[in-house]
């Protein structure tokens, strides 16, 4: 073999792996997850599942390790609000709805590392106990960096001013929604008055 | 044959794309197991480095989940954890537990490659005082030392990872129903 050839084979072999582990990188992290979209939420059905993709896994693993298979928490996931724009951590929202079909739920902020906001207070997330699983009433909660004018509504400090994602939970979610997790009468994400 | 006759750069081509396709599944086989294999590591570190008597019991009792938490993301901070690192490379390993705690809360078996292959919760049956059993992949169910009442799960792998969740709301006498409840969690007893 020549030199020039065992230079076009090293070229040809490095360049194929970078262009290998560089397109499956940017496919993990900057796709959409496979799911099913719910309003603003995106519900991941094969989180935790055997039954998932290799790239569902792979993506699961990133960014949602240790998941729950679907029978036991249903996770659905926003990064944009009700107008599809991004959510920001500097920008005021507001997530309301009818209390979750789950025996256990719970909204929570993360930052765009998927790590929960600083916070001295420790107030990551607004949730409820729903033992009969009955949709009875309704929750309303506020993010942003300050706290809403009016102090009666629960609220989830989001300083900085990167991505915000939120979460919500459904523990032991009730039968309608575990067999078709696109039931969900999905919160509303809107966006409070003006953003810096 | 001269239908089949290629030029050196559709060779190269081949053997590029060839390539490329085998790094990218590759990549996204190994990503789970690889993360996993850290996370299993790092939980057999911290049950080691916890003081005598815990360690002994084979669990890692992390600290309330709050924004200091940075080590598997999309922390519940809803939720009071426990876990565990099981080898089961030397046979079947036991898992035990007594809970009273009047919240939700689960004990979900992981395999090497992530998948969420086991999850008891207290509303199953067996729950009130779990008795697991979990055996390498392809071993004798008769073969593992378990009680009749106990249950026998066969694993994916050989090595799995244990995750307790425990609810604890903004009512105090949850935490500490909670840690009690974590505090009897007994990993790897292999005597049965």
């Amino acid at each position: 073999m020549t030199a020039r050839r065992i230079t076009a084979l090293v070229v040809t072999v490095v360049a194929s792996l970078v262009v290998g582990v560089g397109s499956a990188w940017l496919w993990l992290t900057r796709t959409d997850p496979a799911g099913q979209r719910v309003g603003p939420w995106l519900v991941n059905l094969e989180a935790g599942s055997a039954d998932a993709s290799m790239h569902t896994r792979a993506r699961i693993a990133l960014k949602a390790l240790l998941a729950l298979d679907r029978r036991e928490t249903l996770y659905y996931v926003a990064d944009h609000d009700d107008a599809g724009r991004p959510l920001r951590a500097g920008c005021r929202y507001s997530v309301s709805g009818p209390i979750p079909p789950a025996r256990w739920w719970s909204v929570t902020a993360y930052a765009d590392d998927i790590f929960l906001f600083p916070n001295p207070e420790k107030r990551y997330s607004v949730s409820g106990e729903n033992p009969t699983g009955r949709t009875a009433g309704s929750f309303r909660m506020v993010t942003g960096p300050t706290p809403p004018a009016t102090g009666s509504v629960e609220w989830v400090p989001t300083p900085g001013d990167g991505g915000l994602i939120l979460t919500l939970r459904l523990y032991n979610p009730m039968p309608e929604v575990q067999t078709d997790p696109g039931a969900l009468a999905a919160p509303r994400i809107e966006l409070q008055g003006e953003c810096p | 044959m001269s239908a089949w006759s290629t030029k050196p750069w559709q060779r190269w081509l081949a053997l590029g794309l060839a390539v490329a396709v085998l790094a990218h599944l590759l990549t996204v086989w190994a990503l789970p197991r690889l993360i996993m294999r850290e996370a299993m590591s790092r939980i057999a570190r911290e049950t080691a480095a916890q003081p005598a008597a815990q360690a002994a019991t084979g669990v890692y009792l992390p600290p309330p989940t709050d924004h200091t938490q940075r080590r598997i993301v999309m922390p519940s901070p809803d939720l009071l954890y426990a876990t565990c690192a099981l080898d089961l490379s030397r046979g079947p390993a036991r898992v035990t537990a007594e809970v009273a705690h009047p919240r939700y809360w689960s004990v979900a078996l992981y395999g090497a490659n992530s998948d969420n292959f086991f999850v008891v919760n207290d509303r199953s049956p067996a729950a009130q005082r779990l008795d697991l059993w979990v055996a390498p992949p392809g071993s004798d169910r008769a073969a593992v030392p378990a009680a009749p009442d106990a249950t026998v799960i066969e694993a994916p792998s050989a090595n799995i990872l244990l995750l307790m969740r425990l609810l604890v709301t903004r009512d105090p006498a949850d935490l500490e129903s909670a840690k009690r409840a974590r505090e009897s969690l007994r990993c790897g007893d292999r005597a049965g």
